[in-house]
């Protein structure tokens, strides 16, 4: 995120030496996300919760769960709303203060990951129609800075989401009242997963690194469903991508989506 | 109090006594307290606390490690690691005859740069003025960029430098030590690069081990491993 | 969990509190040093339920450059607390209630960190609260505390806090959320043990003026429970197991 602050010059030149070699930086091949480590309920107090650790990206999310009011055109739905922030102290670059376009940017995409591919059935989140409705508040904060904080945030989202667990509320006196002991599983109907590439020259590579983010011409997120399809995609950065480079990306984003997918699962099964 | 030598942390009392307080330390009443994370030394009647963490001061004829972050049609500004940007006038590259219509500064550095420079002036008011003109100094065109906490760097070139010629001479490295914690490495095979790299910051982390030399050397000499 | 205020025993009749402590003691307490990569320091609390991190940066440029001193660095100090760090989702925008302790807590430091030698600089303390549970200004400033050793900057002591309170007619250490909330008063303190002077003093509630001293007594003595673990926490992180 951010443009941070300025890569040494040497380094850069390196990066690209290594990827003329085939070769990264920190030892990785070409379409090796960093390492994924994902603690489930890292904060009890929220409905869910996971903090994410992608390489020395770091990102905790939680979520909350609350009756709400619905939207006006959309009285038979329930709410979902992402966000993201950068943590002062994640960076020394980053400075307090509204959210700047990249960390807007940051937010949306990973919001249209979870909202594009119907991961939450939005449906089942009625408490009375087009009076009160579930609302699902997924509020990402970024502690730590390396590079590619799209699927860093999608990541924590998704398994904070997955293991939520919310309550049950029946309307009393036209209000929204708690019943206890009716807490039930947020209903998800697929697991999305963003893949973020970036171009360094004529090559693609997963999951920038930051001095990576800091030497590419460009980056594409895609988000992947459980069955495989892509649901949502965001170019980014001033470079550009050729039709085949575009199709190999989203071939990429599948298979190596499936992969981090069963990370996701896995990390829920241990949470419970 | 047999042992001289103690690890220290900020608020800790060292000692009382009519001691003479040095570096790092305040008298508060008696007491002598630490005001760093680091090594306190007793010295006759004077007491120190070497740090183990902290920005880099500057100080006048440093040599440092600088990265070009900016420039403006009159000067370069530098990050040397340091609470403060180190200036590099534009005449220190053009000589004296630069004229701010004809030459453009980023023709010789550009933002990204690596330069060994050294800290001409600095008296805090004002940030440091630094300079690379002169045998050794300038633009790095290669090697490799390491970072370690500039409290440490006396640690790595050890006692009249024996820390760091047995790290060049173990893997054939050569390597420039900035004052402000920023090294360059530059080694001509990829395994001596790498051992380089790890002696660096096995100081880094263990600076306060007492027989780092002696675990250095096992490393270096340890066949394979990475 | 179907205990409500109306039934909750603050203190039964063998001098147990509602969390099972007895009245001088704290609750669980973690502290870590470091944990952030790009942060000059950090550190990490655990205070009861409370979770909270900081980082600490500089001393650095002043940005606003009106902002800066000639004559000593300053320092400036961001509380600030997760949407989800309370029951009800908090507003991202930062709140009064930050804003005043973001204020007691840089005042707390400041006694402590020494600057004169960094003219024209900022010293950056961002305090985040992840999860909140009666008492964060406390476990905040114990942590900020360690950040800034962690960080380099030169102290004269370490600021160690922690409250004392009032509740059921009994002075405790350690107020917990429902002490706070259904207790009679809260004091939190911060305390320079080696200097032995106090830096942060509120009350919230009425105490007798005998009440107030064995409160401030009962604080002190829990600063200074907080300071050995924050000393333990650099110890580790900077010298390991090899104690001296």
């Amino acid at each position: 995120m951010t443009s941070t602050s300025v890569i040494d010059e040497l380094k850069k030149s390196q990066i690209l030496e290594l990827l003329e070699q085939g070769k990264r930086v920190d030892g990785r091949a070409l379409d090796e996300p960093r390492k994924l480590m994902i603690e489930i309920n890292a904060i009890p107090k929220a409905n869910g919760s996971a903090r994410v650790r992608l390489g020395d990206s770091e990102v905790i999310c939680g979520v909350k769960i609350q009756p709400d009011r619905p939207f006006p055109d959309m009285g038979d739905k329930g709410i979902f709303i992402c966000t993201a922030e950068l943590l002062p102290l994640s960076h020394p670059s980053v400075e307090t203060g509204p959210p700047g376009p990249d960390v807007i940017e940051l937010a949306r995409v990973v919001d249209r990951g979870i909202r594009e591919s119907h991961m939450i059935d939005l449906s089942q989140l009625v408490i009375a129609k087009n009076k009160s409705v579930v609302g699902v508040f997924a509020d990402n904060v970024v502690v730590d800075y390396d590079g590619n904080l799209f699927d860093a945030c999608a990541y924590a989202t998704t398994a904070a989401i997955l293991s939520s667990k919310m309550p049950k509320w029946e309307m009393k006196d036209d209000v929204p009242t708690l019943v206890e002991g009716g807490e039930s599983s947020v209903p998800v109907t697929t697991i999305p997963v963003s893949v973020t590439m970036g171009k360094i020259g004529n090559y693609i590579i997963v999951d920038p690194n930051g001095d990576e983010w800091d030497s590419m011409d460009a980056r594409i997120t895609i988000t992947t469903d459980s069955n495989g399809n892509i649901c949502a995609l965001q170019k980014g950065g001033i470079g550009g991508f050729t039709f085949d480079e575009v199709i190999k990306c989203g071939e990429i984003s599948v298979k190596v989506g499936s992969k981090i997918r069963e990370k996701l699962k896995q990390a829920k099964e241990g949470g419970q | 109090m047999e042992n001289k030598r103690k690890y220290v942390i900020p608020g800790d009392v060292i000692t009382t006594g009519p001691y003479r307080p040095e570096q790092n330390v305040i008298l508060d009443g008696n007491k002598i307290i630490s005001t760093a994370i680091g090594i306190s030394e007793i010295y006759d009647d004077s007491i120190k606390v070497i740090p183990l963490t902290g920005k880099y001061i500057p100080k006048i004829d440093d040599l440092v490690i600088g990265k070009v972050v900016s420039h403006t049609s009159l000067s370069w500004e530098l990050d040397i690691n340091s609470c403060y940007v180190g200036f590099l006038p534009a005449q220190d590259v053009f000589g004296r005859d630069f004229s701010a219509h004809a030459d453009e500064l980023s023709s010789k550095l550009k933002s990204g740069d690596l330069v060994a420079a050294r800290i001409a002036n600095f008296d805090r008011t004002r940030d440091p003025l630094v300079t690379i003109a002169d045998r050794d100094l300038g633009k790095i065109d290669s090697g490799h960029l390491v970072k370690i906490s500039p409290s440490k760097v006396p640690r790595l070139i050890g006692k009249r430098g024996t820390m760091i010629q047995t790290i060049e001479m173990a893997t054939g490295a050569a390597i420039t030590i900035g004052q402000n914690g920023w090294v360059v490495v530059s080694c001509e095979t990829p395994e001596g690069l790498l051992k380089a790299k790890k002696a660096i910051q096995m100081v880094d982390e263990k600076a306060h081990v007492a027989n780092l030399t002696d675990q250095v050397k096992e490393m270096l000499e340890s066949k394979g491993e990475s | 969990m179907g205990g409500r205020d109306t039934t909750l025993v603050l203190l039964d009749e063998n001098g147990i509190r509602c969390d099972g402590r007895k009245v001088d003691e704290p609750r669980r307490i973690m502290i870590k040093a470091g944990g952030l990569k790009n942060a000059d320091g950090s550190a990490y609390i655990e205070f009861g339920d409370n979770k909270i991190i900081v980082g600490v940066f500089g001393p650095r440029d002043v940005h606003p450059k009106h902002m800066s001193n000639t004559d000593t660095g300053i320092l400036r100090v961001r509380y600030h607390m997760e949407p989800f760090s309370v029951t009800e989702r908090k507003n991202p925008a930062p709140s009064r209630r930050e804003i005043e302790i973001s204020k007691v807590i840089k005042e707390a430091l400041e006694p402590a960190v020494m600057l004169d030698k960094f003219p024209r600089t900022a010293v950056d303390v961002f305090i985040e609260v992840l999860q909140a549970d009666g008492g964060t200004r406390c476990a905040a400033l114990s942590a900020a505390s360690v950040a800034l050793a962690d960080a380099g900057i030169p102290m004269r002591d370490m600021v160690a806090a922690c409250a004392a309170g009032k509740a059921a007619d009994t002075i405790i250490l350690d107020v917990n959320n429902e002490e706070d909330q259904a207790g009679q008063a809260d004091m939190p303190i911060g305390y320079m043990p080696s200097l032995e002077k106090i830096t942060l003093l509120q009350l919230d509630g009425v105490l007798t003026p005998a009440e107030y001293k064995k409160c401030v007594e009962t604080g002190i003595h829990g600063c200074k429970i907080v300071y050995e673990l924050q000393k333990k926490a650099l110890t580790e992180k900077y010298f390991g197991n090899g104690e001296k």
